[in-house]
C-alpha cells in the first residue's frame, strides 16, 4: 500500500483527511509535530507528501525545501493562500502540484493519483475493458461481443466504461452524471437517458439486448 | 491668467493711481508750473506706473505658471503645499502657512483612512483564507453522511464558498497588481476548472453545457477568468429556465479571442440590462427569487477591466442571456 504523508496543522481536516486516505486504499501518516518534520519523514520513507503552507513555525514553503532533501517522495501542496505568486513560489520550489483548498474530494483523490503515476511510472488506463461477453475498446471507441462490433459516440463510450468498471453493481445515475462529467461531457439527466437508449440499441446489435439492467429508483446494472 | 483678468482684478487700484496724478496735475497747474514740465512728470510718473503693473503681472503670471507644474507633476496632489517653494511678502506667507497647516491635517487624515482600509482589507484576505480550513473540514466530513443530507449540505457549502469567493475578489479587486498573473493560458482549461468548481451546483441544477472551439489560448489571468466564468455560471443555474443549457463557444477576432456564454434561462427585463454591472443591483429576478447579492457581476466587470477583458451582455426575456467575454490579444495589453 502507498503510504501518504499528511502535514496539516488543522486536527479536522488532518483526521477526516487520513481516513478518506484509508477508505481509499492508502497508508495515511499524520504528523502531529511540527518540529523536525524531514526526519519524522526519512524515518516512515512515504510515498507521497500532502503538505499546507500555512504551518505553526516554519511555514511549508521552506518546509517544501528540507523535505525535498530528505526524502525523494513527491510534494502536493495543499493550502487556502491561493494567490498566483503562491502557486509559481510552490511549484518553482519543487512541489509537484498545488491544490487551493477548499478542495472537492474528486478532485483532490484525482491529483494524488496523477502525481502517484507520474512518479512511479504506473501504466495508465488498460486500452480495453471486459466484462462477461463484452469487451470495449478503448481507443477504437467500439464494442464487440458474439464476434460482432458495434462503433460507439464518446459519450456511450464512457457510460458504458463506468458499467463495466462497476460490473455487477449497482449505477445511479447522479453517479454516471458524475462520471460524464469527471471526462468533460457536461450532459443532463434527459441526455443520459437518450444516450442509454442508444447504447442499449447498438448492444441489442450485437445480440445482448438486456445487457444493461434497470434497477427502478437505484440506477443501472450490468 | 490673461492681462484682462489681472487688469480688472487692480482695477481699484490703476484708479487710485489716476486720481491722484490727476489731482496733481491740478495742484501743479493751481500753483504756476510750466506745462512742458508738467508733461514730462506726466509721462515719467506713467512710465513708473505702467511698468511696475507690467512687472508684477509676469511675476505672477510666471509663478502661477510654476505652481500648476508642481501640481501637474505631483503623484498625490494632496501633497502640494508641502512641495511649493515658501513666498516672500508676509501677507501671502500667512496665508500659505494657514493653508500648509490645514493640508497637513488632511494628509494626516489620508493616511489614517487608508491605513485603516488596508488593515480591514488584510484582514479579510486573511479571513476568507482562515475560514477556508472549517470549509475544507466540513467538505470531508459530509463525506460519511448518507445520500439526502450530504446532498443538502454539500448545496449549502457550495453557496458558503461562493460567497467567499466573492468577499475575496472584492478586497483583491482593491489592488489586483499583487495577485494578476497575465500568462498565456489554454481557453479550454479555464473552463473545465470553472465548471469543475460549480460542478455540484450545476448537475443538481439539471444544467447541460455545451462546448465548442475552446481549444485555444488566450492571455489572462486564469484565476480572473475562472472566477468571471464561475459567477456567470452561478447566475445560468439560478436564473435558469425548463432544460437549462449553457453553450460556450469560442471563436477568433482578428487577434482577440471572443467567448460566448449562453444560457437559455429567464433572461432580464430590457430596461434593467444597463444596470446589471452596478454594485448592488439585483433586479427583477433577483428580487423574486431571492438570495442575488447584486456582486457577482460587479465583480465580473471589474476584474474583467484589470484583465482588459471585454464584457458584453445581451438578454432577452423567456429566451435567455449570453455573455460575450473578448479576450485581448497578447500585444495590446496595456497595464499591470
Amino acid at each position: 500500500m502507498l503510504k501518504i504523508m499528511i502535514i496539516e496543522d488543522d486536527p479536522a481536516i488532518r483526521e477526516e483527511l487520513a481516513l478518506l486516505l484509508e477508505n481509499e486504499g492508502y497508508t495515511p501518516l499524520v504528523i502531529t509535530k511540527f518540529t523536525d518534520v524531514p526526519s519524522q519523514a526519512a524515518q516512515e520513507r512515504p510515498d507521497l507528501i500532502l503538505l499546507d503552507i500555512g504551518l505553526p513555525g516554519k511555514d511549508g514553503f521552506s518546509l517544501c525545501a528540507a523535505l525535498r532533501k530528505a526524502v525523494p517522495a513527491p510534494v502536493i501542496f495543499v493550502t487556502s493562500r491561493d494567490t498566483g505568486v503562491d502557486e509559481v513560489r510552490a511549484l518553482s520550489l519543487g512541489g509537484d502540484d498545488y491544490i487551493a483548498k477548499p478542495y472537492s474530494v474528486p478532485v483532490l483523490l484525482a491529483r494524488i493519483k496523477a502525481v502517484l503515476r507520474r512518479s512511479f511510472g504506473k501504466p495508465e488506463l488498460a486500452d480495453a475493458l471486459d466484462a462477461g461477453e463484452l469487451r470495449l475498446s478503448l481507443t477504437k471507441g467500439s464494442v464487440s461481443a458474439n464476434e460482432k462490433t458495434a462503433e460507439l459516440t464518446r459519450n456511450e463510450l464512457q457510460i458504458l466504461a463506468c458499467l463495466m468498471t462497476h460490473a455487477g453493481q449497482i449505477v445511479s445515475r447522479a453517479d454516471l452524471i458524475d462520471a460524464l462529467w469527471d471526462n468533460q461531457i457536461y450532459i443532463d439527466d434527459n441526455t443520459l437517458s437518450v444516450n442509454m437508449t442508444r447504447l442499449r440499441a447498438k448492444l441489442a446489435e450485437i445480440g445482448l439486448p438486456d445487457a444493461i439492467k434497470t434497477r427502478r429508483g437505484m440506477g443501472y446494472q450490468l | 491668467m490673461t492681462l484682462r483678468e489681472f487688469l480688472s482684478d487692480r482695477l481699484g487700484r490703476i484708479a487710485l493711481q489716476l486720481i491722484v496724478i490727476g489731482l496733481a496735475v491740478l495742484f501743479l497747474l493751481a500753483t504756476g508750473t510750466q506745462s512742458g514740465i508738467l508733461v514730462i512728470l506726466l509721462l515719467v510718473l506713467l512710465l513708473v506706473f505702467v511698468s511696475v503693473h507690467v512687472f508684477e503681472f509676469f511675476q505672477q503670471r510666471t509663478r502661477l505658471l510654476e505652481l500648476e507644474n508642481i501640481l501637474e507633476g505631483l503623484d498625490r496632489k494632496y501633497l502640494f503645499m508641502e512641495c511649493v517653494p515658501p513666498p516672500k511678502s508676509l501677507y501671502e506667507r500667512r496665508l500659505f502657512d494657514l493653508t500648509r497647516r490645514a493640508g497637513r491635517a488632511m494628509t494626516g487624515a489620508v493616511s489614517d483612512a487608508q491605513a485603516t482600509q488596508r488593515e480591514y482589507r488584510e484582514y479579510v484576505e486573511r479571513w476568507v483564507h482562515e475560514i477556508k480550513a472549517p470549509i475544507t473540514a466540513s467538505r470531508l466530513i459530509c463525506r460519511d453522511l448518507d445520500g439526502e443530507t450530504r446532498r443538502k449540505l454539500m448545496a449549502e457549502l457550495v453557496q458558503i464558498e461562493a460567497h467567499v469567493e466573492r468577499a475575496l475578489f472584492y478586497a483583491r479587486a482593491k489592488n489586483p497588481e499583487q495577485d494578476c498573473l497575465l500568462r498565456q493560458v489554454d481557453l479550454g482549461r479555464i473552463a473545465a476548472q470553472a465548471i469543475e468548481n460549480h460542478r455540484s451546483l450545476l448537475i443538481q441544477s439539471g444544467v447541460r453545457i455545451e462546448t465548442e472551439g475552446l481549444d485555444c489560448t488566450v492571455y489572462t489571468d486564469q484565476k480572473w477568468a475562472v472566477f468571471i466564468l464561475g459567477q456567470l455560471f452561478q447566475n445560468a443555474a439560478r436564473y435558469r429556465g425548463t432544460k437549462p443549457v449553457i453553450t460556450l463557444s469560442a471563436k477568433p477576432l482578428g487577434k482577440q479571442i471572443q467567448l460566448a456564454v449562453q444560457d437559455n434561462g429567464i433572461g432580464i427585463p430590457a430596461h434593467e440590462l444597463p444596470r446589471v454591472f452596478d454594485r448592488g443591483f439585483t433586479g427583477s429576478n433577483g428580487r423574486s427569487r431571492g438570495g442575488s447579492t447584486g456582486m457577482g457581476l460587479y465583480l465580473c466587470k471589474k476584474l474583467a477591466s484589470f484583465l482588459d477583458l471585454g464584457l458584453y451582455i445581451a438578454s432577452q426575456e423567456e429566451k435567455g442571456t449570453t455573455v460575450i467575454l473578448t479576450f485581448p490579444a497578447k500585444e495590446n495589453l496595456t497595464k499591470l
